[in-house]
């Protein structure tokens, strides 16, 4: 195994740009390769920006879902070395799970390292996972698992089946409606660096081949756990199946359901009932 | 109903540190703050998931968005979702006020058990749209046609871009705060360096209690801070004598940035309950809020001092207990301007003030000084005006059960609009 310490997080345009240009003749195993960063401080300006785009309030603990913004360009990293076996353009994240281990403190110096693992078998391509770890004080506080799906790739002989399912329960009350502008992707883009074209504009989008512009995943996913604010475990797992995509603009239904001292909740058209997203929140 | 009424328990409180105006805060909203500040007092007394009777908040720069900020909050904190609460709003009396109708529930047996807070920000304060702005856009809302959207549109002049600031200025005179309270100061001959003494008392008393730790359990640590950004540990009346005035005219000005308090951001939340409900959930009483009184001046047109209505409340509230002014062992009296603080206790020793303006027989007389404000106030720890009450009731609370039981303190709180909010605690 290689590892890899960068002193500051990579330029994430500039990634996406090698992305385009190196999508073609991928292909062998994942690589036996991790990036960290050691020491990583939070900037209270991102944080409160970041707070603000996805309606967490600005607390002493870091949002759970906000070491993932940390984890994810050293992701993107990984994903656009030239040993990647598979395209960036074109992976969908299909599943995200963090386990958060203890609070963490917004004035923690953490390390973060990133790996690729568990190349698996889907009925329509291959699946990937982005891992990440962070630590603090030497302990770990925090995982990250990113499940992407290449379609009509296909992963090496004797790979493991997918993992795709999120379980779930019935989630049939609805307990918010969000409407979503249509700049909601450009926003999230700004503070995650996640500028995948796809996000950005109407425009952009459809040269990937969607009608419209479609909203981070993982936007949704802060915005839901943020609505649970005040009524997460401290230890906490969160799992979410990324469904259908949710287009730009949108009005849209948060439906949840107190499940064994967690959640399960669901994002869904609100006139349509198009699942967007599902997850499931449970103490660890 | 109950049959008679029974005295509230402090049970104990939270605040996060002040910050100063565009510090360490400067992008927290009042929501923020208040949900950091209850969830830390959740934290404090094992309340998580917990019913309380009821929360009553509030803040005094508040937009229009949280007009159910306390709800709001609660929502967001630890506390069970089925708390109820409401929002208060007096000026600088909001968080004396709001413990005084929590305590006043608990003494009627309508609560067992209720937290009081306040919460402001001076930077991330709400700006209103232009008024003739608002006026047109109205307007233009109301309008049924074409036609009339544009003939409304049509009266959006480039000036009106220009937003509404809230200014600390009271609306009927125009003047701030620190203007009125130089006018005070210069009736009263307040000296400069008096207002600088007490200055430094109060810096030296709040880094003082925080070096012995006694705010260990009364102030929760957020975004980075540890202590009120204010506070100056290393101020003396010579450091102080060298700034220039900023309220007054002329000669006779005094009134500085140091001897003045400064816009701050913060919040802070206070646990109250009956005696039993403490007993059972095995939590302390550190004091009951015994009595509380209000007064008001017409500062407009009638004469009195923008921030001299406690001078008014007090000797009612003393009457009613059949107390002086002398039988107190601690005294809180905010410090909106040292002036303000030596105003006040200078009227109460006045004979001619006391009995023209107060309506009193003899003078209420002076207070031992070395009795009051012994934690510090708001010159060294700031104001966050709806906040300040959570923090001296808190504070005082402390204070008297340290001191063992029996003994009895007086909280004094100016506002603006001319009012004042006073308070009897007793250990």
């Amino acid at each position: 195994m290689t590892r890899t310490v960068l002193d500051a997080p990579p330029a994430m345009p500039a990634l996406f740009a090698r992305a385009a240009l190196t999508a073609r003749g991928r292909g062998g195993d994942l690589p036996d390769t991790r990036l960290a960063r050691v020491g990583v401080e939070v900037d209270p300006a991102h944080l409160a920006d970041y707070a603000r785009v996805c309606r967490f309030p600005l607390a002493d603990s870091l949002p759970v879902t906000y070491p993932h913004l940390l984890a994810f360009p050293l992701q993107v990293a990984l994903m656009t070395d030239r040993a990647f076996p598979l395209a960036l353009p074109g992976l969908v994240h299909v599943r995200n799970r963090i386990e958060q281990l203890a609070p963490i403190g917004t004035g923690s110096a953490l390390d973060v390292e990133v790996w690729a693992e568990r190349f698996a078998t889907h009925r329509s391509g291959a699946t990937v996972d982005l891992v990440a770890s962070v630590r603090s004080g030497g302990d770990e506080v925090w995982r990250g698992r990113s499940t992407y799906l290449a379609r009509g790739a296909s992963a090496p002989e004797g790979a493991p089946e997918a993992d795709v399912e999120v379980p779930v329960g019935e989630v049939e009350r609805v307990s918010a409606r969000w409407r979503v502008p249509d700049d909601a992707g450009r926003r999230y883009a700004k503070v995650s660096g996640d500028v995948n074209p796809i996000h950005l504009s109407g425009l952009t989008a459809k040269a990937f081949g969607f009608k419209r512009a479609i909203a981070h995943g993982m936007w949704v996913k802060a915005r839901g756990l943020a609505a649970l604010s005040g009524r997460l475990p401290d230890a906490v797992s969160v799992d979410v199946g990324f469904r259908k995509p949710l287009f730009l603009p949108s009005t849209v239904a948060l439906a949840t359901s107190p499940v064994d001292g967690g959640w399960d909740w669901a994002v869904r058209g609100e006139k349509s009932g198009v699942e967007h997203v599902v997850g499931v929140v449970r103490p660890v | 109903m109950a049959p008679q009424t029974r005295k509230a328990a402090i049970v104990g409180g939270n605040r996060i540190p002040f910050a100063r105006s565009n510090g360490a805060y400067a992008r927290a909203s009042n929501q923020d703050m208040l949900t950091a500040t209850l969830d830390g007092l959740v934290a404090r007394f094992g309340l998580q998931g917990q019913q309380v009777g009821e929360v009553a908040a509030g803040a005094v720069l508040k937009h229009a968005r949280d007009f159910n900020l306390t709800r709001e909050s609660v929502l967001g904190s630890r506390l069970s979702a089925a708390t109820p609460a409401y929002d208060v709003q007096q000026a600088c009396g909001t968080g004396l006020e709001a413990a005084v109708l929590v305590a006043n529930k608990i003494a009627l047996g309508q609560l067992e058990s209720g937290i009081a807070g306040g919460v402001d920000t001076t930077s991330d304060a709400p700006m209103a749209l232009n008024e003739d702005m608002r006026r047109v856009l109205l307007a233009v809302n109301n309008a049924k046609t074409l036609q009339q959207r544009l003939s409304a549109l049509a009266g959006i002049r480039p000036g009106q871009l220009v937003p509404e600031v809230p200014r600390n200025a009271e609306p009927r005179t125009g003047l701030a705060m620190g203007d009125h309270a130089a006018i005070t100061a210069a009736e009263w001959e307040i000296g400069r360096e008096e207002q600088d003494e007490l200055t430094v008392r109060s810096h030296h008393n709040l880094a003082a209690a925080y070096d012995r730790g006694f705010f260990d359990d009364l102030v929760t640590p957020f975004l980075g801070l540890t202590r009120d950004q204010n506070l100056r540990p290393d101020t003396s009346v010579e450091k102080l004598a060298k700034l220039k005035p900023v309220f007054g005219q002329g000669e006779g000005a005094t009134m500085t940035a140091g001897n003045s308090t400064p816009l701050t951001d913060g919040a802070s939340a206070v646990l109250l309950a009956s005696d039993e409900w403490a007993a059972e959930h095995d939590l302390p009483v550190l004091a009951h809020l015994v009595d509380a009184q209000t007064a008001a001046v017409d500062y407009v047109h009638g004469g009195e001092g923008l921030l001299m209505a406690p001078a008014y409340a007090v000797p009612v509230l003393l009457a009613r207990n059949g107390l002086t002014l002398q039988d107190f062992d601690f005294y809180e009296v905010h410090e909106a301007f040292a002036s303000t603080v030596l105003a006040t206790l200078k009227a109460w020793e006045s004979p001619e003030y006391c009995k023209e303006k107060l309506g009193l027989d003899a003078p209420l007389g002076s207070i031992d000084r070395a009795k009051l404000n012994v934690h510090g106030s708001s010159l060294a720890a700031g104001h966050p005006f709806a906040a300040t009450g959570g923090r001296i009731v808190a504070t005082l609370a402390k204070t008297l059960h340290e001191a063992g039981p029996g003994k009895r303190g007086l909280i004094s709180i100016c506002a603006a609009g001319g009012q004042g909010v006073v308070a009897i605690l007793e250990s």
